[in-house]
């Protein structure tokens, strides 16, 4: 199986001509990215805005900040699906802040007794799997795995709540019945904590990197 | 809040990839990025640790109204055939044509002897919003017949200790091709073998561009780092 940052790096190493295309005014290369990276950034997207119409308006708004701005992406600097990843997080996180009356926590409950609430289910995919399985399932990355395992069940759970389904600290705590500050702590430490494992991981694969480039 | 604090601001760079930032304190964050390098290189580090991490959710296909919606929005013009890209747009070029005709003054001390037949082309690469602001224009002469290119900046750029500038002759469909380093700081003649044989051809040439990148150029054959200056190619 091939580890996830591999694939990461692959697809990105794919977007940055066309990025860089896109930057001179190359609509055909910009569309071509659009094809090849908008499936991944709308699954971002709808795991943390779950209103289906609200993120696809919020997709559009990706792109049309990402044509404007690739002449500013900077190759050395970042991946191409970094870049795109990280502002369509953050059109999602803003559009919470812009619907926080909207009740969001009941809609990722798929605890045992959660079968009655079929309204909340309905809006995943049958199988869409939780915040806790995908932060495993990122777990299989080479250089990630170790580092998960340096995490306690609380850190890793309360990590994966805000990270894919971008729960705020309040809300991570309401869902864990958790003091805030702990889970504020639990977060800050997780986060740390996998800084530190990456960058020993990251020097000790740097000469396996540099020989596989 | 202390932001020149590097483990404070090592921790709010990860809280603002993570999500966890939210409400006022996010927006003053963002609003203090583009003045903070070191914040921007934290947040970049996190990005990197962390964005891998959504390489796990399953491919949503959008629907298939979204893409012609995105084009409509970005290119309300293109029920046209012709689609134009933004360095071919009117808007742009009018702010470029007056120093165009300052510049065209100039020429004459940079080129001797023009071939009667065929009048020297000069070029303005107006500087882009990707550049910031400060960055001034760079003129391309070019001989009459193509054989012979000299670019100088109007002032010089400013530019980081660990890049360069490179210069692209830009198609009308298809990758840009290089045309070699350019000095930040003085006029640069062009090699004559990187100089494509009809480069004063607009079918084979739409605009030239100058984008940053590292030492020695682009290790990948296409511009890698921002285009900073671009400048079409008029006759």
């Amino acid at each position: 199986m091939r580890a996830a940052q591999e694939d990461w790096s692959q697809r990105s190493r794919e977007l940055g001509q066309l990025l860089s295309q896109s930057a001179l005014g190359d609509r055909s290369a910009f569309k071509r990215l659009y094809e090849l990276s908008s499936g991944h950034l709308f699954a971002v997207l709808l795991r943390i805005q779950r209103d289906r119409s609200v993120a696809e308006d919020l997709l559009q708004e990706v792109y049309i900040s990402a044509w404007k701005a690739a002449g500013s992406f900077d190759a050395q600097q970042a991946q191409p699906l970094t870049w795109l990843t990280h502002i369509a997080r953050n059109k999602a996180i803003d559009s919470l802040r812009r619907a926080k009356s909207q009740p969001r926590l009941e809609s990722m409950h798929r605890d045992d007794d959660d079968d009655d609430r079929p309204d909340a289910v309905e809006r995943l995919a049958d199988d869409a799997p939780g915040p806790v399985a995908l932060l495993e399932r990122a777990s299989d990355a080479r250089q990630l795995g170790q580092c998960m395992q340096g995490l306690s069940a609380s850190q890793r759970q309360s990590v994966a709540l805000a990270f894919f389904d971008g729960l705020s600290h309040a809300e991570v705590a309401e869902r864990l019945r958790q003091p805030l500050g702990t889970v504020k702590s639990w977060v800050r430490r997780a986060l740390m904590t996998l800084k530190t494992c990456l960058q020993r991981a990251s020097e000790r694969d740097a000469s396996f990197d540099s020989a596989e480039a | 809040m202390d932001y020149a604090n590097k483990s404070l601001a090592d921790a709010l760079a990860a809280q603002y990839v993570a999500g966890t930032l939210r409400g006022p304190a996010r927006r003053r964050f963002e609003t203090l990025l583009p003045g903070h390098p070191g914040l921007r290189l934290a947040v970049a580090m996190w990005q990197q640790r962390l964005m891998p991490l959504t390489a796990v959710v399953v491919d949503e296909p959008p629907p298939a109204g979204a893409w012609p919606a995105i084009a409509r929005r970005l290119w309300p013009e293109a029920q046209a055939p012709a689609a134009l890209p933004w360095w071919r747009g009117l808007a742009f070029w009018q702010g470029a044509s007056g120093l165009a005709g300052a510049a065209a003054l100039g020429l004459a001390l940079l080129l001797a002897n023009p071939r009667p037949d065929a009048p020297p082309v000069v070029l303005v690469l107006q500087g882009t919003e990707a550049g910031g602001p400060g960055m001034a224009s760079i003129v391309a002469s070019v001989s009459g017949d193509g054989r012979a290119m000299v670019t100088r900046p109007i002032q010089p750029v400013a530019m980081a200790a660990d890049r360069v500038l490179e210069l692209w002759a830009v198609p009308p469909a298809g990758a840009p091709r290089s045309l070699g380093l350019i000095s930040a700081a003085g006029a640069t003649v062009i090699r004559r073998d990187r100089l494509p044989a009809a480069l004063l051809d607009q079918r084979n040439t739409a605009a030239l561009a100058v984008s940053v990148e590292p030492p020695g150029g682009s290790p990948t054959g296409a511009p890698t780092g921002p285009v900073v200056f671009a400048g079409k190619l008029q006759l």
